[in-house]
């Protein structure tokens, strides 16, 4: 068994970065989870055909992604409290994505992340990325 | 066509989610997490919060509940093949428990019809069994025209 949570500071300055290899079955796994069953992410034929050149990967997934990072880093799924994101650019099976976090700013129960989500290219997926946690 | 502006503020039936918790496995283990709060009934047992709780994105599960009969609305009529997932926007305000019932109410409260797309706007908010907060979503779609 995992250790006993605990609550971790957080200060300026502090950062994570994590790396996420987006499998080939990623999509259909997160379709079976999340009932988002959209051709789009998990027929690569559907993908062509709409001008995609293939599958592509959940929006949210990525999201999901993201969220899993910040929370496993502070060690507490309840002290995230606000992430915002513009889905930017399309994931596909196949895929290396980093995830980076940085803190910007500490208010008194808020502290601002700075996050970036790119892939394998360093390309932006997701942009305009707001977090915010429960210091 | 574009969507019609006097959407704005149309409301959906209140829709009721329990959160089983071998679902919040499935979905941690779809996004990768091996976080224990969400996978390891003894951790959780022992944790601040008593039991397995979900991921935040699991919003997205209960929310989907609500997106679907908007997306299929016969009065909003979205051109589904042009629609893609914009942006989003999430407020946690209290952990999803397991065994939790959830209590989401979805409006529209944007339309923006714009030279070759629409863009819409749609919040979900949460509460659970005891009346309290849980989380707000705000998915805004593109519908390409």
């Amino acid at each position: 068994m995992k250790t006993m949570d605990s609550h971790k500071t957080i200060s300026v300055g502090d950062s994570f970065k994590v790396n996420q290899e987006v499998d080939k079955y990623r999509a259909i796994y997160y379709a079976g989870a999340s009932g988002d069953f959209n051709p789009i992410h998990i027929d690569p034929e559907f993908g062509k055909m709409v001008g995609l050149g293939g599958a592509i990967l959940q929006g949210l997934c990525t999201l999901g992604f993201t969220a899993d990072a910040i929370t496993t880093w502070v060690s507490d799924p309840g002290r995230l409290k606000k992430l915002k994101c513009r889905f930017a650019s399309p994931v596909r099976m196949g895929d290396t994505l980093t995830i980076e976090g940085t803190v910007s700013e500490v208010q008194q129960s808020r502290a601002k992340l700075t996050v970036t989500v790119k892939n394998q290219d360093g390309i932006e997926v997701l942009t305009k990325v707001q977090a915010e946690i429960e210091i | 066509m574009a969507i019609d502006k006097k959407y704005i503020g149309k409301q959906w039936p209140t829709m009721v989610y329990e959160v089983g918790k071998e679902k919040v496995k499935e979905f941690a283990k779809a996004i990768k997490s091996t976080s224990p709060y969400f996978i390891d009934d003894e951790f959780a047992a022992q944790s601040k919060y008593k039991t397995i709780v979900a991921p935040p994105t699991f919003a997205v599960v209960f929310g989907a509940k609500l997106i679907e009969p908007i997306f299929f609305d016969n009065e909003l009529n979205l051109n589904l093949a042009m629609l893609v997932h914009g942006e989003q926007e999430f407020e946690f305000y209290n952990v999803v428990k397991s065994g939790d019932v959830l209590y989401s109410d979805a409006k529209i409260v944007n339309i923006e019809n714009k030279e070759k797309l629409d863009v819409i706007a749609i919040e979900i908010m949460t509460r659970n069994q005891e009346k309290k907060d849980v989380c707000k979503g705000i998915y805004t779609f593109v519908v390409r025209k």
